[in-house]
């Protein structure tokens, strides 16, 4: 924890209570109003009840120790073992060492299958029905019609005189971009003649807005670069949501429904084990696979190879090679937020 | 201890015990709620890699078995490969590549780029065990075509799907230019050099310099594995993704997709998406009574 923190963290205990000295003494002293609450409201025999009291008096992830930490995911993996009859494991490795994660997806190549969507969901343990979560989103993009026969048609279109401002036709036409993105596009078969599609997912930004507003600071940014959250510290505001301009954030406000047999048993504490309800999750780069080594999902998944992913420390990476030598852009960036999720064409 | 705070720590007692029954109470009732999960589907076990038809996996179950994964998991709509559990299932190493003298070297190391072979893949190749397709093609058997027009190839019609539409090179590339006249068991490139059904992107580099070297270097096309730049690889070679014999009609060949996300709740259908920037006063509205 940075000294600045820590001083404000004791400035504020000092003048009034903090959550944690709220706990702290609130169940010293009422420890056994709320054994006996606990035991007598929330069945035994359940999985869950059983560390749902632990869990509750857990702190955020960041301020925990080393020791709390391991207690906090030896918990976890007990709990998902026994919810899901299957071995879960449940990691708590940090982010590796001069090591930033980027991304770069080919616009251009992008055919708008959305396998991408789903290998996520299947890697991320989201919920599959009521509330479906994905985290990637496909856009389809309408081509616009530029026409040569309207390029010499100036404005105002009189046909006696002209006004002397040519700006052509074309200008006062829907080209590019026609309409704004089709979320729900289903043709027989994609690609489509006048379209491109254009994923969206979280963009891991080095200045996150997410990050800025969340009250309880439960939502970080690790050290190389993935915007995590820590889901037992997440109230629910979806704060972060409003603030995201990306759309990249999800909330569940039912009970995920995940079937054991289709839940992913390697697992990581900041990213793909299965959430509670009531909490802001999203993209994290597949961080269970990534910090081990291996692409994320969706770049494995992509049948015309449009997703690229590596280190952006590494000048030798993939996604530095196409830094160096394709047209690059990122998206709104205008809002400053730094995205490290890069689109480019050849 | 000051009054002040003995009362704090009291309110605080109280207000953990309600809030833990207020929690415990919300979730009876939730479970209460839920309604019965709808059964899972049976996993399809067929399914392709990145081309329709060329491709063909199959799912093998606990490959990696410290997490109980399956090599892939296959869609269940498209039958096209959602999830990599293996990414070196069923590869060999690439093989020989010669080194390329310029800038862009790249990331590339033989022993950790794996790569799926073609050859087992071949129906006609594996029909006899040695000769493969010299056991026709031994330049007596079959007769060598006269000119170099279009025309239907009766006896592979199953693998070359409509011979007569066949474009690669706007027409001034034809069969013999690739495929190799006297040694039918391998490819041919310009300069008479024989190149392996597996190592197709030798050949298919001789014209497309520029992919190829970015796709040496790892900026162009599919690769699965370690994203470390020296880590271990399965790299999806040209014909994986492209169909030599059709690549000037699609880039890729069209796929299915899989399936859209659920609407919104309370949205009937996604018909707003399709109307156009609105005219006056209409703001995207679906109907045209609303535009006025």
């Amino acid at each position: 924890m940075p000294a600045e923190e820590k001083s404000k963290m004791e400035e504020v205990k000092g003048t009034t209570i903090s959550r944690r000295q709220f706990f702290k003494e609130a169940g010293a002293i009422s420890a056994a109003v709320a054994a006996a609450a606990a035991s007598s409201v929330i069945a035994p025999e359940e999985a869950e009840a059983k560390t749902t009291f632990a869990e509750f008096f857990q702190n955020n992830y960041r301020l925990m120790t080393d020791e709390e930490k391991k207690e906090a995911i030896a918990r976890l993996e007990k709990r998902y073992s026994e919810e899901f009859a299957k071995k879960v494991t449940v990691d708590g490795a940090p982010a590796m060492q001069d090591v930033l994660f980027g991304y770069a997806l080919n616009i251009q190549k992008c055919i708008g299958c959305r396998r991408c969507v789903h290998a996520c969901v299947k890697e991320n343990n989201q919920s599959r029905h009521d509330t479906e979560i994905q985290w990637i989103r496909v856009l389809r993009m309408e081509k616009g019609n530029f026409t040569v026969e309207d390029m010499d048609k100036g404005y105002p279109n009189s046909p006696n005189e002209s006004f002397g401002i040519q700006v052509g036709g074309n200008a006062y036409k829907n080209a590019g971009v026609a309409l704004e993105g089709q979320h729900y596009y289903q043709p027989e078969r994609v690609p489509e003649k006048d379209a491109f599609y254009f994923p969206v997912q979280c963009m891991q930004c080095e200045k996150p807005p997410c990050v800025k507003v969340c009250p309880v600071r439960t939502t970080y940014r690790d050290p190389d670069g993935i915007v995590v959250i820590d889901y037992n510290w997440c109230i629910g505001c979806r704060m972060c949501m409003g603030a995201c301009p990306y759309w990249a954030r999800r909330f569940d406000w039912g009970d995920p429904h995940l079937p054991a047999e289709e839940m992913n048993p390697k697992t990581h504490y900041l990213g793909n084990r299965p959430r509670m309800r009531g909490v802001v999750e999203k993209c994290t780069f597949c961080l269970q696979r990534t910090r081990k080594g291996r692409y994320t999902a969706c770049v494995e998944v992509c049948p015309v190879g449009a997703r690229t992913f590596g280190n952006l420390l590494d000048p030798a990476s993939e996604v530095r090679k196409i830094l160096d030598r394709k047209k690059v852009f990122r998206l709104k960036a205008d809002m400053n937020t730094y995205p490290k999720f890069f689109y480019f064409i050849d | 201890m000051k009054i002040g705070s003995i009362a704090k720590v009291i309110f605080s007692a109280a207000a953990t015990g309600a809030l833990i029954l207020g929690v415990g109470k919300f979730r009876t009732e939730a479970q209460q709620e839920q309604p019965a999960r709808p059964a899972v589907a049976a996993p399809v076990t067929d399914c392709f890699e990145s081309r329709e038809g060329y491709t063909a996996r199959s799912r093998v179950e606990n490959v990696v078995p410290e997490y109980g994964y399956p090599n892939i998991i296959c869609s269940q709509t498209t039958g096209g490969v959602l999830w990599w559990g293996d990414p070196y299932d069923e590869t060999i190493p690439i093989g020989d590549m010669p080194d390329i003298d310029d800038v862009t070297k790249g990331d590339y190391l033989t022993e950790d780029a794996v790569i799926k072979p073609r050859e087992p893949q071949l129906t006609y190749f594996n029909m006899d065990p040695d000769k493969h397709c010299v056991m026709c093609h031994d330049g007596m058997t079959v007769p060598f075509p006269k000119d170099k027009k279009p025309r239907l190839i009766t006896m592979h019609q199953d693998i070359v799907e409509d011979s007569m539409e066949l474009m690669h090179g706007e027409g001034a590339i034809w069969c013999l230019d690739c495929h190799n006249a006297t040694n039918r068991n391998t490819l041919i490139d310009h300069r008479g050099k024989e190149i392996s059904f597996n190592q197709p992107q030798k050949l298919c580099g001789k014209c497309h310099g520029v992919e190829y070297r970015h796709w040496r270097m790892g900026i162009h096309g599919k690769r699965i594995g370690s994203w470390n730049a020296g880590g271990k690889k399965r790299w999806w070679l040209c014909t994986e993704c492209h169909n030599p014999h059709t690549v000037q009609i699609n880039r890729f060949r069209p796929l299915k997709p899989e399936p859209a996300p659920v609407l919104p709740k309370g949205m009937k259908n996604a018909a707003h998406e399709s109307v156009h920037a609105p005219s006056a006063g209409g703001h995207g509205e679906a109907t045209p009574a609303a535009t006025h």
